[in-house]
């Protein structure tokens, strides 16, 4: 069936209407090339949105404090909720387990020196979960360990920016650097592509950060991972932890910003249905628009053998079989599908190559298809050629050769 | 070579039932070259398409070279087409985007022979009616004569027992018309049975006999 032959009857009658064949093709290419190209912008909006994300661990819980919007147990509104090291035990002491967990605070612009350079740089300090709930990726040394925040040793990791700056790229492993006028030793050196306010941290254990840059008991921040808890659990877990926690810090249990958590688990998983949507809209228009391109060339293709009425008469006179005259539609629509199909698929595709570079938006990156779309696409492509191929296939085979050669 | 037997034909249009033959009986000998005239109407050109197997036959007996043609499948007919027959019909019926050499290869195309062999035997054929320099003509570019012998080179290329045509010079002028009539005796001489259908007494004078059809029944043979 697929032998030189065939390709050259099929190669003959399609040129043989070449305004036509062209038309045709160009619905089917169009359709494929908006497919094509919905789903790359489709594509750049979820890996862009993504990206965001990695910043962060999906599974995390992330614990606030802020002031009281209401009134509660004599307490005014607007008084500063704030947490301590004593919370914090108190939250790990009553929850059954956790999975990962850091405290942390936050101190801007801490002089950093090391010889001659010098520069001002935001710090973190912080447990050794961090590492993997903030998804930092070191280049070099290790992350700040248990034994680090247990003995509040004097260490610190540094991000890609202050290596650069202080250290002129070379390796600050071992060597000390002067932060806040204290000595530290470097041990760890990250790089975290996807966020350059990032690099210019610097993380140092958690207690050591404490007792040297605040002197009090206080805590920004708690994270708590949630290992592969399912997002129900989670979900419960963020709402117990919360309503005890206004309990002990005596908030009102309809305040929103006196103590509130972001439940990552939640949020990501809202994107993923957002994602899901749009997926499925762009499938939906692609598919669409190929079905309007099918319905078209199964028009066409009924025009065709209507127009070759005579000669497919003559084809069986002269013992073409059955098969052999559906495979000439049928292979014919197929033919005009798949090359015009991969003609839209190749611009489609190539255009998306061209303009991806030039686009650089937080939430939208790499708009490309990815080879199984291609694949997907072209199989579509295949099935949706013979079946608008049937019709008029049936058509031409119960063309009788008695009437078709009748001399009118 | 032939043989038909009561063969009955007719046509139901809407609640009207046309019989077109009605129990025709007739032979037609090895090598033969007969024509079949009749007045419009007659059933000559529906005796041809059942001849041709391009059109069933409601009762009787058909055998063509000892095998009988009676309620053969559709695939079955073409099968038996291209063993046993080759058609020449009035309007040529040449295909308008093959050359001369490709139509007349076609009906090798369908019995899967390769492509060069296919080539070869083709322009043998169109050596034959004179024809090979214009193997890579397309039929627009021929005369009527030309396209007819084209036709006719078609026809023979399957190698077929019998030969059906159709008017075969009913688009020519006289002197084309003469040609083509030889060129099908000759051929005719080589031992290929011959049926020609035609309205022209002239033409019918140039074959061995004549078969008469009137209101679908044989009227002299």
């Amino acid at each position: 069936m697929f032998n030189r032959d065939t390709w050259l009857e099929i190669a003959n009658t399609v040129l043989s209407h070449p305004m036509r064949t062209f038309l045709t093709g160009l619905s089917i290419a169009l359709g494929v090339f908006i497919l094509v190209v919905m789903q790359g912008l489709g594509f750049g909006l979820q890996n862009g949105v993504k990206n965001q994300f990695s910043d962060d661990a999906v599974n995390s819980i992330w614990v606030n404090s802020g002031r009281t919007q209401l009134a509660y147990h004599g307490n005014k509104p607007n008084r500063q909720i704030k947490m301590r090291n004593s919370d914090v035990d108190a939250m790990f002491n009553q929850m059954d387990t956790v999975d990962a967990y850091s405290r942390r605070i936050r101190i801007w612009g801490v002089t950093m020196e090391n010889e001659d350079q010098q520069s001002n740089f935001p710090l973190r300090g912080v447990d050794p979960d961090h590492q993997m709930l903030e998804n930092t990726t070191l280049t070099e040394g290790r992350f700040v360990s248990r034994r680090d925040v247990v003995e509040e040793t004097k260490v610190a990791v540094l991000g890609a920016t202050i290596v650069e700056e202080l250290f002129k790229g070379e390796s600050p492993i071992g060597t000390y650097i002067l932060i806040g006028g204290v000595q530290f030793r470097v041990v760890g050196a990250f790089d975290d592509p996807a966020s350059r306010w990032e690099n210019k941290m610097a993380y140092l254990p958690f207690t050591t950060a404490q007792k040297i840059f605040r002197s009090n008991d206080k805590v920004d921040q708690i994270i708590l991972g949630t290992g592969d808890l399912p997002i129900a659990g989670t979900r419960t877990l963020t709402e117990s932890l919360l309503s005890w926690f206004k309990d002990r810090k005596v908030v009102h249990p309809d305040d929103t910003r006196g103590v509130w958590m972001r439940n990552n688990n939640e949020e990501y998983e809202r994107f993923q249905n957002i994602f899901l949507g749009i997926e499925l809209f762009i499938w939906g228009i692609g598919l669409l628009t190929l079905l309007a391109g099918a319905v078209g060339v199964a028009n066409i293709l009924a025009i065709a053998v209507k127009e070759r009425t005579k000669e497919i008469g003559v084809r069986k006179a002269l013992g073409a079989s059955s098969l052999s005259v559906v495979g000439l539609v049928v292979q014919e629509s197929v033919a005009l599908m798949i090359v015009s199909g991969s003609a839209g698929l190749v611009v489609g595709v190539g255009l998306l190559e061209i303009v991806s570079p030039m686009i650089d938006h937080e939430y939208f990156k790499n708009p490309q298809v990815d080879f199984r779309i291609a694949l997907v696409a072209l199989t579509i492509l295949a099935i949706v050629g013979v079946v608008s191929g049937i019709g008029p296939a049936i058509r031409a085979v119960s063309i009788r050769p008695v009437e078709a050669l009748r001399d009118e | 070579m032939i043989k038909l037997k009561e063969i009955d034909k007719s046509y139901v249009t809407g609640s009207q039932k046309l019989e077109v033959l009605r129990g025709l009986t007739c032979n037609i000998e090895k090598g033969e070259m007969v024509a079949i005239m009749g007045s419009s109407g007659s059933g000559k050109s529906t005796l041809l398409n059942i001849l041709g197997l391009l059109d069933g036959f409601d009762s009787g007996e058909y055998i063509l070279s000892g095998e009988s043609m009676a309620g053969l499948n559709e695939r079955a007919a073409s099968k038996y087409r291209s063993k046993f027959l080759g058609f020449v019909f009035q309007s040529f019926n040449l295909i308008s985007f093959k050359t001369a050499l490709e139509n007349v290869a076609l009906p090798l195309y369908y019995q899967s022979i390769p492509r060069k062999k296919r080539n070869i035997m083709a322009m043998e054929y169109l050596k034959k009616v004179g024809l090979e320099e214009w193997a890579t003509h397309l039929p627009n570019q021929m005369s009527g004569g030309q396209k007819q012998r084209v036709a006719i080179a078609r026809a023979l290329v399957g190698k077929p027992k019998v030969i059906l045509a159709d008017e075969p010079t009913g688009a020519l002028d006289s002197g084309t018309s003469k040609d083509v009539m030889k060129l099908l005796r000759e051929i005719n001489a080589e031992g290929i049975t011959m049926i020609i259908v035609t309205h022209e007494h002239d033409i019918a004078a140039l074959c061995d006999r004549t078969i008469h059809l009137v209101d679908g029944i044989i009227d002299k043979c």
